[in-house]
């Protein structure tokens, strides 16, 4: 029974990191209609700068906060001058570019420092708390806590203020939405940098444990993914779930089901897909697209 | 789109009997090239070769169809380990073809049913799973693959009876079915299925209304790349003689992704191009600085898509246009041989493949 609440904490924990970077996709996504398979790739840039800041003798705290703010304006830099080109035209071409972004940023980790795996310092101790008789990591609930504190933030942000309105009248449609005067381009880059920024917390969370390498967020970002497509590209309450479902079931598959074992446990989300695609294809929570020739 | 390859044509290549002795000319420099290169080169040529094939799968299911795949480096994986594990054991050397081809497009076939059912991006967000999960599967099933060891497999002797050296039969069996897999691509895309693909890529609620089922012909492309990928993987063991779940790795997948988009998507003479750059880039990068080798990928994919969203084989396409209209510029009189409706007909050809290069 400990073992089972261990794992199943700890996969909430994977999972709060994967609906992270899930929201974000999403984010971009209702903004500009395009994935961005990069999303991993500037989560990690932005991690390596806070892990560059804390070996000059940054405080960590601090050295987060710095790379969060880099990662918004990163966000926005990216959007204006590289993804800005590309929104109106192919689908595809953008997902190319994204792609290319994502080379292009491991290519310059890798050169700036080095391929090797890095120590990145936890914000959370690795101690375990004692609840109800079973013991959980205080890492995994640390990160889980901050995620859906994130997460809350962002939806207040969007529900509750001016600027979310904008953003979401800009996704909703872009046209109308430069008509009523609002300025669509730079609340793109806004998308974009918030985008950014979570990812970067979500990397920042989960970076102590994975050790921080170029590559390091290529698994969570095939996680996310699935977690997109399980959840519906539209809602993004579904993506969540989807998220901590698949966090959860890897965990508990790694360690029930032999066949899999730790090294097979990233198959676990896409034999989910595989079985959600079947019944429903446009996700758990999905919408059914029409479109009108 | 069936046209795309002769729009660099001048009016010198459409004389019928150019038409007749370009081809059997190509054939008999690529019969005697082998033989009169040195060692080294006919290796680097039978691995471009190799990956121009890959690169040819994933432009029939990218270029051609507009689906971003970014798992085909698995079925090159996979025909791979088939042809290994077949050749330690001995099987029928045709047999062991045919198994890598089938054995990659049965594989690419389960996984198109299931992502061609999402429409969009879906497929790119499923089939980046493939490398993913390819590596780890392919070390834990070590008692076929031999785990992170990786599987090695001689076959590439050339028989006595040839008189070659081995390097030379190499090449010559990459140029035979390599040659063979891009004959039959340029048919299958330049005839019906090519213009149903076309206009799946084009827009598939048109596709769907004029009773062309954009799932049906997704799952099919998908499947026919997943085969050239089959091909691709039995031609790398043929040449490199050594897999390990590395081969199939997501960087891997993104780099050969690169190679495609540009040698130039939707072109046959890109593939070929693709190819070229897959094997002969990195060893270029490496030569400079082997940590800057991503970077410059890149950097140079970045600029491709910038500058030449058509790819390296848009460049001919380019510079056949401006030339012709450096030609026509002092009038008709200046090139009396070309008659005015040819001039006017490869203008004509032209403007599919102008409109093309916004897809990419």
């Amino acid at each position: 029974m400990g073992t089972f609440v261990q794992l199943v904490v700890d996969g909430l924990s994977a999972g709060s990191v994967y609906a992270a970077i899930a929201l974000a996709i999403v984010l971009v996504h209702s903004a500009t209609g395009l994935i961005n398979f990069a999303q991993g790739g500037m989560a990690v840039l932005s991690v390596y700068i806070a892990w560059w800041l804390t070996t000059r003798g940054v405080p960590l705290i601090v050295a987060l906060l710095v790379s969060i703010v880099f990662s918004i304006a990163f966000g926005a830099l990216v959007e204006r001058y590289l993804m800005r080109r590309f929104e109106r035209g192919d689908p595809d071409t953008a997902v190319v570019v994204t792609i290319g972004l994502l080379t292009l940023i491991t290519g310059v980790a890798g050169w700036l420092w080095t391929y090797n795996n890095q120590q990145f310092p936890s914000l959370f101790s690795l101690d375990t708390v004692s609840f109800l008789g079973v013991s959980v990591s205080q890492r995994s609930l640390g990160t889980t806590a901050v995620i859906i504190v994130v997460m809350v933030a962002l939806q207040g942000l969007f529900i509750g203020t001016k600027l979310g309105l904008a953003l979401r009248a800009v996704a909703n449609n872009p046209e109308s939405a430069a008509f009523s005067g609002l300025p669509v381009g730079r609340l793109l880059m806004v998308g974009w940098g918030l985008a950014a920024a979570l990812g970067a917390v979500a990397g920042a969370l989960v970076a102590p444990q994975l050790t921080l390498t170029p590559g390091m967020l290529d698994n969570a970002l095939v996680y996310a993914l699935a977690a997109v497509i399980l959840g519906g590209l539209t809602s993004p309450v579904g993506v969540v779930v989807a998220a901590w479902l698949i966090g959860v079931l890897e965990n508990l598959a790694a360690v029930y089901v032999p066949f899999i074992g730790y090294d097979l446990k990233v198959a676990v989300p896409f034999i989910l897909i595989f079985l959600v695609l079947l019944v429903r294809p446009q996700g758990l929570f999905g919408r059914k697209t029409v479109v009108r020739v | 789109m069936a046209r795309a390859v002769d729009v660099p044509a001048s009016s010198l290549r459409q004389r019928p009997w150019v038409r007749l002795a370009a081809p059997l000319l190509l054939a008999v420099v690529l019969a005697v090239l082998p033989l009169v290169l040195p060692e080294s080169t006919n290796e680097t040529l039978a691995r471009i070769g190799v990956f121009a094939v890959a690169v040819l799968g994933l432009n029939v299911v990218m270029g051609y169809t507009g689906q971003v795949s970014l798992g085909q480096i698995f079925f090159l994986g996979l025909g791979a380990y088939i042809t290994g594990y077949g050749v330690q054991q001995d099987w029928n050397i045709v047999l062991v073809f045919l198994l890598a081809c089938l054995g990659a497009a049965a594989a690419g076939l389960l996984v198109a049913l299931a992502a061609a059912r999402l429409g969009g991006l879906a497929i790119a967000m499923v089939t980046i799973a493939l490398p993913i999960v390819g590596v780890p599967l392919a070390k834990r099933l070590s008692d076929y693959t031999g785990g992170s060891q990786g599987l090695s497999a001689r076959f590439a002797d050339a028989p006595e009876a040839t008189g070659l050296y081995d390097d030379q039969w190499q090449l010559y069996v990459v140029l035979v079915i390599g040659g063979t897999v891009f004959l039959l691509t340029r048919s299958l895309v330049r005839g019906k299925f090519g213009r149903a693909f076309a206009i799946v890529k084009g827009n598939e609620a048109v596709a769907a209304s004029m009773g062309i089922s954009p799932y049906r012909y997704k799952v099919l492309a998908f499947t026919i790349a997943s085969l050239i990928g089959g091909v691709s993987g039995f031609l790398y063991m043929f040449v490199i003689q050594y897999t390990s779940p590395e081969t199939m790795s997501f960087g891997h997948s993104i780099e050969l992704l690169a190679a495609m988009v540009i040698g130039g998507a939707g072109s046959i003479v890109g593939s070929l191009l693709g190819g070229a750059y897959y094997v002969l880039v990195p060893e270029l990068t490496n030569q400079v600085d082997s940590s800057l080798t991503a970077l410059l990928q890149g950097v140079v994919l970045l600029a491709v898509l910038f500058v030449l969203p058509g790819g390296l084989a848009s460049l001919f396409r380019r510079l056949g246009r401006s030339r012709r209209r450096l030609r026509a510029e002092p009038g008709p009189g200046a090139s009396p041989t070309t008659p005015l409706s040819t001039a006017g007909s490869a203008t004509a050809t032209e403007e599919p493949g102008k409109e093309r290069q916004g897809h990419a």
